[in-house]
């Protein structure tokens, strides 16, 4: 299966990316402030809250009026050491289909497991969870991430996550891992530019090693959010404003390549949505600012 | 440059990577034993972490409960709830095991609040919803309970 057919089309294919330019992360609650700002050409919806038969009012408002509208999915786990689950994915597949999405996303992460093949109850952590950084956890990933792909009926994406935990006896760096992934399965990337940062604080990781080892032609669009520090760990709370450590991180990411799409996140404790719309020209203001020529060299 | 694994080998990296997240997970939400390698003190920040956003969740799903228990008393009472006791099956589930909980294992500071509590789990925990009408609504709570 693992073919050279996956490996040199993500070398030499053409750029098909899509284009997305500016987003913010739809929530209910700032679905009315989300539809008054001005300058917003897509949004992500968090794919397991919204129902493909019964879709919002004021997101197909939004998606009549040409903003793209790109499902994120949160409950595949995709990391897992079991196989996704059928169901889940053909749920993920109808909704990129009545959002009519030009790509989905989910992240690199395990959220359940436990159940008959190991001895012990059937355990769902409610969150996302870390993948040890090893060549099994990269198999079955690859081998999962094939699965879902032929599933889905647009490209996939993935985003790395913020983690709190260490596996022990990792075999290889975030970015390496990330760069075989992707040149195994041809799967797009979501980078999380917050969550760079986390990993900076809680696993000592420099964003700018990650930046350097990550197949940048596969990004497909980056994630900003704000968090807090305390007592030495990074909470990535997507309920604090986006602080300038992040929006670093987002700068170096921009002077490696011009990414084809960013877009804020906020999930809880919403503000007034002036105070979002100044997060987004504080991105636009970096990406302005940082969109060298991808042909410069760096380092 | 990645080396070309056969499907066993994938499967006995299955079974390898299933018993490793079974033990993190386990440690994580079903009171565990920190498994070999891992920083306790992490694995402690990660577990408040996730019954954080767990109480978040179902305070969005059922948003009855923290208003009548307040907020931090929910807080706090979700947290000795949570600990060790893996979600069983979503989020609404979880809120009316939380509820239940409440209700045998007490922790309620007065009968009214008790009271609104039972009165909640009853309404929604049947199998049916509870009947239409004052009365009938009456009499089956009062059989209920």
């Amino acid at each position: 299966m693992e073919g050279t057919d996956t490996t040199t089309a993500t070398a030499t294919a053409t750029d098909t990316r899509v284009r997305l330019g500016t987003g913010i992360g739809w929530r209910p609650e700032i679905a009315d402030g989300i539809e008054a700002l001005p300058g917003i050409d897509w949004v992500e919806v968090v794919a397991e809250n919204v129902c493909p038969g019964h879709l919002p009012d004021a997101l197909l408002r939004l998606r009549e009026r040409g903003t793209t509208v790109v499902p994120h999915g949160v409950s595949l786990g995709l990391g897992g050491a079991e196989r996704p689950d059928e169901e889940r994915l053909s749920g993920l597949a109808e909704r990129a289909e009545a959002l009519r999405a030009p790509l989905v996303t989910e992240h690199i992460a395990f959220v359940r497991g436990g159940g008959a093949p190991t001895g012990t109850p059937h355990m769902e952590a409610g969150h996302l969870l870390p993948v040890p950084r090893t060549r099994d956890a990269l198999d079955v990933l690859c081998e999962n991430v094939r699965i879902a792909q032929d599933a889905l009926p647009v490209p996939l994406a993935l985003e790395n996550i913020a983690a709190l935990v260490n596996w022990p006896d990792e075999e290889l760096s975030e970015g390496r891992f990330l760069a075989e992934l992707v040149e195994r399965t041809g799967v797009q990337l979501l980078i999380d530019v917050a969550n760079l940062h986390t990993n900076h604080v809680n696993r000592g990781e420099d964003p700018a090693t990650a930046l350097d080892e990550l197949p940048l032609d596969a990004l497909a669009y980056v994630h900003v959010a704000g968090g807090f520090e305390r007592d030495g760990v990074w909470h990535d709370s997507h309920g604090h404003p986006v602080t300038q450590p992040v929006l670093d991180v987002l700068a170096q990411l921009c002077a490696r390549t011009a990414p084809p799409g960013v877009l804020l996140e906020r999930d809880e404790n919403f503000p007034p949505v002036a105070e979002l719309a100044g997060e987004l020209e504080t991105i636009r203001a970096v990406l302005a600012r940082g969109s060298a020529p991808a042909a410069v060299p760096h380092g | 440059m990645a080396e070309a694994r056969t499907a066993g080998d994938v499967s006995a990296a299955r079974e390898r990577l299933a018993q490793a997240q079974a033990g993190l997970l386990a440690a994580l939400v079903a009171d565990g034993p920190v498994p070999d390698g891992f920083d306790a003190e992490r694995l402690a920040v990660q577990r408040r972490a996730l019954i954080g956003k767990r109480a978040d969740v179902v305070a969005k799903v059922a948003p009855e409960l923290p208003e009548i228990l307040g907020e931090k008393a929910f807080r706090s009472a979700f947290v000795t709830y949570a600990r060790g006791r893996p979600m069983a099956g979503g989020y609404r589930r979880d809120a009316l095991d939380f509820a239940r909980h409440l209700l045998t294992e007490g922790g309620m500071p007065d009968r009214r609040t008790r009271r609104k509590v039972r009165r909640w789990w009853l309404e929604r925990s049947g199998p049916a919803p509870l009947p239409q009408g004052r009365l009938r609504r009456l009499l089956h709570l009062l059989r209920a309970g």
